[in-house]
């Protein structure tokens, strides 16, 4: 190992050593690196320009909705660079970069769709990759690789935190994150390096303010619900309601609207929803005890189903109409418009709707029980709190890009 | 000198003179004083022209600018049609020309009257007393272009000819005078062909168009538009292989052999023409079907001067059926796009074929720059469309087309959509799109026949929509023009090429055209890179413009654009350093690549057989 257990430790407590969080701008990058700064952590984000802002002026608007203070910002240092440029691992190391002795890696890429195979691979494996290359060149001495649960790919049941080498999975998300766990493992070892593995399932806000950086996974079904609403409101409220009446859609009283959704579900889970705060306590837990390296889920004990959370949105966003079913009868009758987009619409999140795989927390458990760490359950009251943000910022149009 | 309006001279400086205010595109009739008087001068891109002239001290107040600027009454008329397709409207520099004449008639100032010289003596003896000038304000009217590599070139006079013979007195008499001459049509000249300090003859007085369709062809004079022809063969149930809608059918022939989508069938060069009339730099007549004429089917890799002045062109007529309608494929790459269009080629399954960058589908679809760059953002980030195959087909091809592609935005769905366009752009509506994670690509569903309630609920298509756009003024003009089935119909709109003039709406364009070999992705992307590599090192806006397979998809004609503002002297001195660079680099690749040839080397043998410069045995 490049650095002994006690020297890690001394190193930690003095806060010595200075941890590169790449995805910096991201969801999880941007909470983790903000929890370590404010435990004391000197951080270097990693993190890209956009189209009109500089990486330090991206993160200096994160750090802003984060409310940074000036003590914690003092040990903040950007840098930009991208580990999908194929110059960066090269070219990276010195300036901002030359003194990492910890490496937390966020950046990736999220989507499912097959589509999209090479952008995933790019991020996932090669910029990976990159990373690793990086890391194997400097001073840095442990890797903490974020993630997902649904390493476990195509299976039922118990999945338990070990590798998974092979075996079948639902998208390329799943297939290319699995990929890169291995990749990370066979270069930590052969460089001696301490790898910590983190598992998060899907993460949402933050569960006490529903605050969150990123509206994806549980928020893109709703917001696609809430924007049809609004689209057939407008054509009843503005134009006469035409096309809304062709697909039967039609105000109630109250001025709610009816609109026959019918989502089809199977018998089996729901979704393994973990808030945002919850992540980064689970993380800090084990960034900070784990210091052997290990896999560690960061998953709820229980699921929340499909019919619940259609129940939440109804009430919360004043639809009617929506409604689940089993596939047989879903089967039974024709799709009109609105089922057939919903249903492409959900088609890649089907598999973590009634998700069967069970996440075992073996390893996880102890250290955060030793913490007093739960994972709060996620129930209408959590949604609302969640939604209420997302209408806030307009499903975050409103927040730093 | 009375007060200057800057911000009209700005708008009259930006003028693209792509004489759109020449031809009567969308139905609101011509500035009146143009078709009287013929002269450039006596239209919107004149006085365009005039009011700069006059601010810049170019030009003193004459006796034909003073009758330009009372001729107009500010009817408004160029606002329309200017702002179609440049955004600009006009109305305003129209306004501050004649209060800048009246003011200085107010002063007392002089209104200059050139005297009648010997030259212009006998040109009038020739065309008439109307029909030629040497009145500075005219002259300058036809001394410059956009072209930002040459300043203005003041002719001696100005002769607008009737006829053929009236074209070779006056070719005798410019040789009599020891004058050159050139000959002008409309629009703009890329490269300045059209200026000389000699006499410029302007084809606007023969108009002449006569069908013959028992042979299959319209005979054409030289002052015929190609909107003008197309739309008389179009009123017949026929079509010609049309160039941009304000281009004269001679010129273009004889320039570059005209090339649009429709090359794809009906070829270019030769292939458009079944005889053409010529008077010579002599003033001789011939044919080109004459056996003892210069051979002008045959062509020469190196830039020649041009046949002559073509007096009137046997353009040939193509049927068409009932039953065509235009269709857009969506493709992520390039690569896959032109293998596409040309299979349709080998095929023989469509018309009009070309492949277009999302800059071309946004700027043609959009009446407003501003919609333009939010659906040009907006294609490729939320519906994952990066280039499209755009087609003309009759029911047959396009049951053919469905079958190979993914997904085709067809006829009723482009019209939804450009109807729509504003709505398209909204940040809620694209969300919905680009999160879209499935196994269909964002336009994949956006094409699907179950989907079409929701999009058309979504996006509101209607005249009104559309029109929300434009400023308000123009709402109502707007609203009826797009309530008008042809303007959303891609049939009608490509066959008229009314749209494609929206392509220097920003600024200025240099189109680059080359020949590839449509086979050869790997050459076709040298060819794009070396265009993109110039411009980036010299800082000018660019962009892929088109590709059409033509003669089977053997061969294709490549549309590479760098986009200038002409009226910026820092961007002048860009492309005239860009402009040295791509000339050796292209003519390497052409040299070492058998397909590759500049459009340059076409000029003024338009009238070859495309066979004898598509291949070289």
């Amino acid at each position: 190992m490049r650095i002994g257990r006690e020297g890690l430790r001394e190193r930690r407590a003095a806060r010595a050593g200075r941890v590169l969080v790449t995805g910096g701008a991201g969801f999880l990058g941007s909470h983790f690196a903000v929890a370590l700064m404010r435990a004391g952590h000197p951080v270097t984000l990693l993190a890209r320009s956009s189209k009109d802002l500089s990486a330090r002026d991206r993160v200096a608007r994160i750090a802003g909705w984060f409310g940074l203070d000036g003590e914690a910002r003092r040990r903040l240092a950007v840098a930009e660079g991208d580990i999908l440029d194929p110059g960066w691992g090269a070219g990276a190391g010195g300036g901002d970069l030359a003194d990492v002795d910890e490496i937390v890696h966020c950046a990736s890429s999220t989507s499912f769709a097959e589509r999209r195979r090479p952008e995933v691979e790019a991020a996932n494996i090669e910029g990976l990759g990159r990373v690793l290359d990086f890391a194997a060149r400097g001073r840095c001495s442990v890797l903490h690789h974020v993630s997902t649960a649904y390493v476990a790919g195509k299976r039922s049941g118990v999945c338990k935190e070990d590798w998974i080498e092979g075996g079948e999975f639902t998208n390329v998300y799943e297939e290319t994150k699995a990929r890169g766990e291995i990749l990370a493992r066979d270069a930590c070892r052969e460089e001696g390096i301490r790898l910590n593995v983190y598992r998060p399932t899907i993460v949402y806000g933050d569960s006490r303010t529903g605050r969150t950086l990123r509206f994806n996974a549980l928020y893109h079904p709703v917001k696609a619900a809430v924007r049809l609403r609004d689209i057939y409101l407008a054509d009843i409220r503005e134009r006469g309601g035409a096309k809304a009446a062709e697909l039967g859609i039609r105000l109630a009283e109250g001025g709610r609207l009816v609109m026959p959704l019918r989502i089809a579900v199977g018998r089996e889970g729901g979704l393994n929803l973990v808030p945002v705060d919850h992540c980064v306590d689970a993380f800090m837990a084990l960034f900070e005890e784990s210091l052997d390296g290990g896999i560690y889920h960061i998953a709820n004990p229980g699921t929340t189903g499909i019919g619940d959370l259609v129940g939440y949105a109804r009430r919360y966003f004043g639809l009617e109409g929506i409604e689940t079913c089993g596939t047989e009868d879903f089967g039974a009758r024709p799709k009109n418009a609105l089922e057939a987009l919903y249903e492409a619409y959900l088609d890649a999140y089907r598999p973590y709707m009634q998700d069967p795989r069970v996440f075992d927390g073996a390893n996880a458990a102890p250290v955060l029980r030793k913490r007093g760490l739960a994972c709060p359950a996620f129930d209408e009251a959590m949604f609302a709190r969640c939604m209420a943000y997302a209408v806030e910022t307009d499903w975050g149009s409103r927040l730093p890009a | 000198m009375p007060k200057i309006d800057h911000e009209a001279l700005s708008t009259a400086a930006r003028c693209r003179h792509y004489a759109m205010c020449k031809i009567d595109y969308l139905g609101t009739g011509l500035c009146p004083s143009g078709p009287e008087k013929h002269f450039v001068t006596f239209y919107p891109q004149g006085r365009m022209d005039l009011y700069r002239g006059l601010a810049e001290g170019r030009i003193p107040v004459t006796a034909a600018l003073a009758e330009a600027a009372d001729t107009c009454d500010l009817c408004g008329r160029c606002d329309l049609q200017c702002h179609f397709v440049t955004g600009m409207q006009p109305t305003s520099v129209m306004r501050a020309l004649k209060d800048l004449v009246e003011a200085h008639r107010r002063a007392g100032g002089e209104v200059l009257s050139p005297a009648e010289d010997e030259g212009l003596r006998k040109m009038r003896g020739i065309v008439g007393r109307d029909g030629a000038s040497n009145d500075p304000a005219v002259l300058w009217t036809y001394a410059d272009d956009p072209f930002p590599l040459a300043g203005p070139r003041m002719p001696r006079y100005v002769a607008l000819p009737r006829s053929r013979d009236e074209v070779s007195a006056l070719v005798r008499l410019a040789g009599a005078l020891g004058l050159p001459f050139a000959v002008r049509g409309n629009g703009g000249s890329v490269f300045g062909f059209v200026f000389t300090d000699g006499i410029v003859l302007d084809m606007g007085r023969m108009r002449g168009i006569a069908f013959d369709p028992e042979n299959w062809c319209v005979a054409v004079e030289p002052g015929v538009t190609s909107f003008e022809l197309q739309q008389e063969a179009f009123r017949r149930g026929l079509r010609v292989n049309a160039a941009e809608p304000a281009a004269t059918v001679c010129g273009n022939i004889v320039c570059t052999g005209t090339f649009s989508t429709w090359s794809n069938v009906y070829g270019t060069a030769a292939d458009s023409f079944v005889d053409m009339e010529f008077v010579g730099l002599d003033g001789s007549v011939f044919r080109l079907n004459d056996k003892r004429a210069p051979n002008h089917f045959a062509f020469e890799h190196k830039v020649v001067p041009s046949p002559g002045i073509c007096t009137k062109a046997y353009v040939r007529l193509h049927p068409k059926t009932d039953d065509e309608e235009g269709l857009l494929v969506p493709f992520e790459g390039l690569d896959e796009a032109v293998r596409f269009a040309r299979e349709l080629a080998q095929r023989r399954l469509g018309l009009a074929v070309g492949v277009l960058g999302t800059h071309y589908i946004a700027t043609f679809l959009s009446p407003d720059e501003g919609l333009a760059a939010k659906l040009k953002e907006a294609l490729p980030q939320a519906l994952g469309i990066d280039y499209a195959v755009f087609a003309v087909a009759d029911r047959f091809a396009r049951d053919a087309i469905g079958k190979m592609a993914p997904a085709v935005i067809d006829a009723s769905l482009l019209r939804l959509l450009m109807l729509g366009l504003p709505r398209l752009v909204e940040p809620s509506w694209l969300d919905l799109i680009r999160e879209f994670e499935g196994r269909e690509r964002p336009w994949e569903l956006l094409c699907r026949a179950d989907m079409r309630p929701v999009v058309e609920a979504a996006l509101r298509p209607s005249p009104e929509t559309v029109s929300e756009s434009v400023p308000e003024a123009l709402r109502p003009f707007y609203r009826e023009l797009y309530a008008r089935p042809e303007m959303t119909d891609m049939v009608w709109l490509n066959m008229h090429r009314i749209v494609s003039a929206r392509m220097s709406r920003r600024k200025h364009m240099f189109a680059f055209l080359v020949y590839v070999p449509p086979d050869k992705p790997l050459v076709i992307r040298e060819v794009l890179d070396g265009f993109a590599r110039v411009a980036e090192a010299n800082g000018i806006d660019h962009d892929f413009g088109f590709l059409t397979p033509m003669d089977l998809g053997r061969r294709a004609i490549l549309e590479y654009d760098y986009y200038v503002d002409h009226t910026d002297p820092a961007e002048r001195e860009k492309i005239a350093r860009a402009l040295p660079e791509i000339e050796p680099w292209l003519d390497g690749l052409a040299a070492r690549v058998p397909g590759v040839l500049s459009l340059k080397y076409v000029f003024s043998q338009g009238c070859s057989r495309k066979e004898n410069f598509l291949y070289r045995v």
